[in-house]
């Protein structure tokens, strides 16, 4: 399903360009940033335009105000149940539409965390490709100090990064937070930026190197790497070959090495939206 | 024993050393080495005398990948390295040749694109202080791939993947690669690597070769599976030694305070 040519506004997003960069911004500060049916509806409008915007070669992921993003929008399940039918059929069924990974998209995917992450805000750690944190940011899984289990978030994070802190962070819950420096060592993150207004600029830096490679390696790449997260060694790396040599002969091969020769940045052949069928 | 054109194949006691030796080249990977690991791989292997295996470079790399200019230069090279990956039929590493005895990956200078496949498919890494690792195959409009699907099974996803899609544009020093857990390991002064690396495999030459084959293939086969099932098949080598001689004779040299007379293991590349 596409969305291109869908030109309502968003109310809880913010969907900009920076040069070569696609911004998804969470919107919604005095929410701290959660999730409501209408930024779920949105966040999967967003990811398509970005993905098919053929400008936009790497998609950067940010909140806006004192939070990343917080999950579901608690009050909203309090009052209006109905509201998020849709979202809790998607989630019964593992058919969720609002993360990068859940959208199949092909383009770098780096997320910014600013301030705190809890919860559901952890589904866009775990789905992105690159996160980058504020110093002063903050993670948290309350799943189970409020009765709900920790699932999602944690099975993709367990397989990405050392296990024992997560299960901690999901028993724990509330009570506790993984501060951005332990993020670091732990290898849930990879860059951590100190003073914490600088985040963005340092995001927009990173994401304009990863924009320098070549758009369809990276895509290839991409499927290759969290491909590798579906299956055992041996097959992962039959496919991997798979993705490795759907690239031979495209013509960013024969570019690539010319254009270091010549010590100048590669002209890449433009990537028509990054979602062909994944 | 064969001759070598791009490797070193040495025996220092019973460690058996494999070394790239293609420092020009930054010991990038043509036909010919391609073929010559296939073969260093089965030979130390196949020896008794041997009983841990480490892998380190000549000259200020350790490896940088494929030496595709080369491969393609020499007619058939090619097209036998494109039929290789097609049919995931590759033998340039421990992990593609079935070896199970202990690999120690010795990191010396870069290690950068196809390198990483000697750190993924190694049991054991370490790494001089000066070693730099960077992947820039998308900087090139190479894909990454199987070197990368190894390691994220064995260290955190994200610094991964940051490797890949930053491609040329950054470099992880040995400092960060040992945080991350990539590394067990940074030796410094780098001139020291290859003293610590044959330190660290003369300590893994004590233990019971039967008995680090069979934990080899249950860690590995643990990479293919769930972990129900991993458990399972891991069951299989855990009582596979029960009985072997090494059983008694662990506890008893313990007990006399000596080193272990083990049984000598046959050579067990290729046996699944």
């Amino acid at each position: 399903m596409t969305h291109s040519g869908d030109l309502r506004p968003y109310t809880r997003l913010r969907v900009e360009r920076r040069g070569p960069v696609g911004w998804l911004i969470f919107d919604r500060p005095a929410a701290a940033n959660a999730m409501d049916a209408t930024m779920f509806d949105e966040l999967e409008r967003a990811w398509s335009e970005l993905a098919d915007d053929p400008l936009v070669r790497v998609i950067v992921n940010a909140g806006e105000g004192r939070s990343f993003q917080t999950g579901v929008d608690v009050v909203q399940m309090a009052r209006d149940k109905d509201a998020l039918r849709e979202h809790s059929r998607r989630t019964r069924d593992a058919q969720l539409r609002f993360t990068a990974w859940h959208c199949d998209v092909w383009k770098p995917v780096i997320a910014a965390v600013n301030g705190t992450c809890a919860g559901g805000g952890l589904h866009f750690v775990a789905d992105a490709d690159i996160v980058i944190a504020a110093s002063d940011a903050t993670f948290v899984d309350p799943h189970v100090s409020v009765g709900q289990v920790a699932a999602y978030e944690g099975i993709a994070l367990a397989r990405k990064s050392p296990m024992e802190a997560i299960l901690r962070m999901a028993l724990v819950g509330r009570h506790e937070r993984v501060d951005a420096a332990r993020a670091y060592q732990l290898g849930i993150i990879s860059q951590v930026v100190d003073p914490p207004e600088n985040l963005r600029d340092e995001a927009q830096t990173l994401a304009e190197k990863i924009a320098r490679n070549s758009p369809a390696a990276m895509a290839a790449s991409k499927r290759a790497l969290w491909g590798a997260l579906e299956t055992g060694l041996t097959e992962a790396g039959r496919r991997g070959a798979g993705h490795l040599t759907s690239m031979w002969g495209h013509p960013d091969q024969e570019e690539g090495p010319r254009a270091f020769a010549e010590k100048r940045d590669a002209r890449w052949v433009p990537m028509e939206g990054a979602r062909p069928d994944a | 024993m064969r001759d070598y054109e791009h490797l070193i194949v040495e025996r220092h006691g019973p460690v058996g050393w494999l070394i790239n030796n293609r420092p020009d080249a930054l010991n990038a990977m043509n036909a010919n080495m391609r073929d010559e690991f296939a073969d260093a791989w089965i030979e130390l292997d196949r020896d008794p005398e041997v009983r841990v295996i480490v892998h380190t470079g000549e000259g200020r790399a350790f490896q940088t990948g494929v030496d595709v200019a080369e491969i393609a230069s020499d007619g058939v090279g090619m097209q036998r390295y494109r039929q290789s990956v097609e049919d995931f039929d590759l033998h340039f590493t421990s992990w593609h040749q079935q070896v199970w005895k202990p690999v120690i990956t010795a990191v010396n200078g870069i290690c950068c694109g196809g390198g990483f496949h000697w750190i993924a498919d190694a049991d054991i890494v370490i790494a001089a202080s000066d070693a730099q690792f960077f992947d820039p195959h998308v900087s090139i409009g190479q894909v990454v791939s199987i070197e990368a699907i190894g390691l994220i099974r064995k260290m955190p996803a994200e610094a991964v993947m940051r490797m890949a899609f930053v491609g040329r544009h950054e470099r992880m020093d040995a400092a960060r690669a040992y945080e991350l857990g990539m590394i067990s390991q940074v030796v410094d002064p780098p001139k020291r690597l290859r003293e610590e690396a044959q330190a660290l495999a003369e300590k893994i030459a004590k233990n019971s070769p039967a008995a680090m084959a069979a934990t080899k293939r249950a860690l590995w086969g643990a990479l293919e599976t769930g972990l129900t099932e991993a458990c399972r098949v891991g069951a299989g080598h855990l009582v596979s030694m029960w009985g072997h001689p090494d059983q008694e004779e662990g506890p008893r040299a313990f007990a006399e305070k000596r080193d272990a007379e083990w049984a000598p293991l046959e050579g067990t590349s290729g046996s699944g």
